[in-house]
């Protein structure tokens, strides 16, 4: 995440355009590359050293790049690749007990050590050193005294980018910069976008949301706890943290009002014009989700008796505002009398995911919306959990999800 | 013989209990509802980052700061509400739930001998007739650290106090840690533990007050002027906090963003300003400037480099009154042809020979000797100062890369009389106690006015017949004379 003043934007017409960078452009390349060189090339040198030849960079490398803006740019790679930083302590003295004993034995003194030796023969700086340095046997104990300063710190390891993922980094975090002034932030997702993938950076966020069907998908208005009582870039943070959680999965729209210069400005991106690369892994999954769904619509197709239930593909979602979640169904399954249920296939779970969503199956009937959860045996946290989830009327299974389980709880329960 | 005993006993009505106990007292309305009403349904709060929910309530039964929230279906109103909530639902006899505050009850007792003069027992009265809510003003070392002290006493309940700085953060810590004998938690600036007094800034307050809005009773502002900063505004909202105390010595902002306190932590109960206190309680104090002369050597090449700088300057037509005029005159130099490349050189040159100035060192030396026995701290700009200074002196340097434990630990054996000399850099800025300094010696400043005096107010404390000195040590022939006299006439 970039400082805001690293931040740059343009403003058309009410319209912000966030700084960008093209990863072809070679000098922009180039200089991206010479720059991670440069933390390369320190790793396991003082970090104060690093920082002054960084400073020196900039001043050679920004305006090269651009006389206008290219300060900045330096500056902005430079906070990105901070971010890509280990730091270590640099010596196993303790600095600490080292200088307290310093100023303790000078403060003893009848006068201030003086630095050299006069007639007087007062006590000097030296003889103080060179006591403290018999005492814990170190050679330069000035040199040591402020050993923990962080710009003593070493950098002790390095995760070096390529000069292409660090410009798409550079220009993700210009949009995410743009977002710390923004009041809300309005998505629109596709139904082929993976919305449980998006509502968990909702949720991760502590944002909140509103929810409504559109032609092609649904919309969401993101904003935080206090948004009701007048707009607030208090959620700023929170909204510029979600964007690289959204741009995992597409085809999404998004338009924000942000404060900028003292004015309104709007910001709308589009995953259709839009090349940005999440530095985000998202959420763990299991590998093999997408088998285990495609090896129940076979086994479902294979299936001799399904008691007239036939199965499809959702893109529906289930809001459950009072408890700020949704499920997102991977399947419905509908009846020639036109009753429908969801079926949901969890991937991963944790005790308090599969908690949740407990829950929510219970919400869901109780507003008369036929939800059925299934959880595999092997990719969850706890057995316990899953019995308890059963009871409560998860389908559990192993390895592969049988039409004949589903068959039975459709019948048994409708 | 003292009329003023009604105003004590006053005030322990309006220190009544916001807590669950008396939430369970109206409970029983609900499970024995009297024959004859509707059964009124239990209205229960609860705290959700930094906002008040009110389940099961009806319109009419909740105050105006609630508003229905079709996002997630339910009444929410900002968590300051809170107090306003309680007392609504108690006065209409509403049944009700408390399961917002997770106040804590804690036994104070401070350990300091913070006599507490006239006018701080004062203060803190009228912030009790005034319910425990609003402003004191009391200028620059005169103890409003000692007011905060004794109103944590009496409130005797879980405390957030919140500061502009880190450097206040590391001396709050310090000095409630002294007082109660008890641990302190802190938020901000790397630390992140949270106990019934905590100790943030309005930095970490923007962001986390949300997390913990529902543990403390009472907020304590200090520097209070800080507050309806536009994104400072909204941590009092994030609070349930029925209890508030706002200190600062100079409220008004030029933005006029002093009308909001009221609102925030409230109006203003108590002023003082420094004329009401000068002479009595102030120590008075003499200001010695020392202009630092460059050596010859220096002089010659301080002149030289400034030469160079400035015709580049007035070259390009290059104002240099702000820190982006400076970054522009980079961007320039090392774009341009011709010079540009000199004139940076010797731009770093003249900054060098200003803060390095050999005599500057020397008089400072001269200075700490003379001043051996009186306590001395000297302040500096650069952090890189106190540091280097600290090595070649021998005596402890304190800066925001100091951490509290450490910090706290130089300062008392400074109080003790162990070290006799402390350097440090901004960080004892805004109205830090440094306990009885004799001499303070400035290396180096910026012109601003509230800085100026602020540092001032470091030996403007009350001593025993000493007078206090304060040395003012400038590089003369350069840049740093004028922001000398700009400071001078400030405070004139």
């Amino acid at each position: 995440m970039l400082r805001s003043e690293h931040v740059m934007a343009r403003l058309s017409r009410g319209n912000l355009i966030p700084h960008s960078l093209s990863d072809s452009d070679e000098p922009t390349t180039e200089t991206a590359a010479e720059l991670s060189g440069l933390y390369a090339k320190h790793v396991g040198e003082p970090r104060a050293a690093l920082e002054a030849e960084v400073a020196a960079k900039e001043e050679e490398l920004g305006p090269r790049l651009d006389s206008r803006r290219g300060f900045r740019i330096v500056r902005a790679f430079g906070k990105l690749l901070e971010e890509r930083c280990e730091w270590a302590a640099p010596a196993e003295t303790d600095p600490y007990t080292l200088r307290t004993r310093i100023f303790e034995l000078a403060s003893e003194l009848p006068e201030l050590p003086v630095s050299e030796p006069d007639l007087l023969e007062a006590p000097t700086r030296d003889d103080i050193l060179s006591r403290v340095a018999t005492e814990t046997g170190l050679e330069d104990p000035a040199m040591l005294m402020y050993a923990d300063r962080q710009s003593a710190q070493i950098l002790s390891e390095f995760h070096k980018p390529s000069p292409e993922e660090l410009v798409h980094r550079y220009n993700v975090a210009q949009i995410q910069g743009v977002l710390y002034a923004a009041r809300e932030l309005t998505v629109d997702i596709g139904a082929e976008a993976d919305a449980r993938l998006v509502f968990h950076y909702v949720k991760k966020m502590g944002l909140i949301h509103r929810i409504e069907p559109t032609r092609f998908g649904y919309r969401l208005r993101l904003d935080g706890p206090l948004s009701i009582f007048g707009s607030t870039r208090r959620y700023g943070l929170a909204l510029a943290k979600f964007l690289p959680g959204l741009i995992l999965t597409k085809p999404w729209k998004l338009s924000a009002t942000v404060e900028w210069k003292g004015r309104d400005a709007s910001l709308t991106l589009d995953s259709k014009n839009s090349v940005l690369a999440s530095h985000y892994l998202g959420p763990r999954q299991s590998e093999d989700h997408d088998e285990v769904r495609e090896a129940f619509v076979k086994a479902w197709e294979r299936a001799k008796n399904t008691g007239g239930w036939s199965l499809e593909a959702s893109s529906e979602i289930l809001p459950f505002p009072e408890k700020q979640a949704v499920l997102v169904p991977d399947f419905t399954l509908k009846n020639e009398s036109g009753e429908t249920v969801h079926l949901e296939i969890l991937g991963f779970w944790t005790q308090r995911s599969l908690v949740e969503r407990a829950a929510l199956v219970g919400a869901a009937n109780e507003r008369g919306d036929r939800v059925l959860v299934a959880a595999s045996e092997n990719l969850g946290a706890s057995n316990e959990a899953l019995e308890e989830a059963v009871r409560g009327g998860v389908i559990p299974f192993k390895g592969r999800l049988s039409a004949k389980a589903v068959s039975e709880r459709l019948s048994a329960t409708g | 013989m003292n009329n003023s005993g009604y105003e004590t006993s006053g005030c322990d009505d309006c220190a009544e209990p916001f807590s669950g106990e008396t939430a369970l007292r109206e409970s029983h309305h609900e499970n024995d509802p009297p024959l004859g009403y509707a059964l009124r349904s239990m209205v229960e709060l609860s705290y959700e980052s930094g906002t008040l929910l009110a389940s099961g309530a009806e319109a009419g039964n909740l105050p105006a700061p609630f508003v229905f929230d079709a996002r997630t279906r339910q009444w929410r109103a900002p968590a300051n509400a809170y107090r306003e909530t309680i007392l609504h639902l108690r006065e209409m006899d509403i049944p009700h739930k408390d399961n917002a505050s997770s106040f804590e009850n804690i036994t104070l007792e401070s350990k300091l001998a913070m006599e507490p003069r006239p006018y701080q027992t004062e203060a803190l009265a009228a912030w009790r007739r005034a319910n425990l809510r609003g402003v004191v003003v009391l200028p620059t070392g005169a103890g409003k650290t000692a007011v905060a002290v004794n109103a944590l006493e009496k409130v005797g309940r879980s405390a957030l106090v919140v500061v502009p700085t880190l450097a206040l953060l590391k001396q709050w810590y310090s000095v409630l840690s002294d007082a109660f004998g008890e641990a302190i938690g802190l938020l901000g600036g790397g630390y992140h533990e949270i106990l019934p007094i905590t100790v943030t800034t309005y930095d970490s307050a923007y962001i986390h007050a949300e997390r913990y809005g529902d543990r403390f009773a009472l907020v304590i502002y200090d520097e209070a002027h800080h507050l309806p900063a536009q994104k400072n505004a909204i941590i009092p909202k994030m609070l349930l906090a029925p209890y508030s105390l706002g200190l600062t010595a100079t409220p008004e902002r030029p933005d006029g963003g002093h009308e909001l306190l009221p609102e925030l932590v409230g109006s203003i109960v108590y002023r003082k300003s420094p004329e009401d206190l000068a002479g009595k309680y102030l120590a008075p104090f003499e200001v010695v400037r020392l202009p630092i002369k460059l050596t010859a050597h220096e002089r010659f090449e301080y002149a030289q480099a400034d030469a160079v700088y400035r015709d580049f300057l007035a070259k390009h037509r290059l104002p240099m009154r702000s820190p982006e005029d400076w970054q522009r005159f980079i961007m320039v130099a090392s774009t341009s042809h011709s010079g540009g490349r000199e004139a940076l050189l010797a731009a770093r040159r003249r900054r060098e020979i200003q803060a390095g100035a050999t005599r500057k060192v020397t008089t400072l030396e001269r200075l700490l000797k003379q001043h051996w026995d009186d306590r001395c701290i000297v302040f500096t700009k650069s952090v890189e100062e106190v540091y280097s200074l600290s090595k070649r002196f021998l005596i402890p340097g304190i800066t925001f890369e100091t951490v509290a434990k450490e910090r706290k630990e130089i300062l008392d054996r400074f109080r003790e009389g162990r070290y006799r000399a402390v350097i440090a850099s901004d960080v004892l800025n805004e109205g830090v106690d440094v306990p009885d300094a004799g001499v303070a010696i400035i290396l180096a400043g910026s012109a601003s006015r509230r800085e100026y005096v602020q540092r001032l107010g470091r030996v403007l404390r009350p001593k025993k017949d000493k007078r206090a000195i304060l040395y003012e040590l400038v590089t003369s022939d350069t840049g740093e004379e004028s922001a000398s006299r700009r400071r001078r006439e400030a405070f004139a």
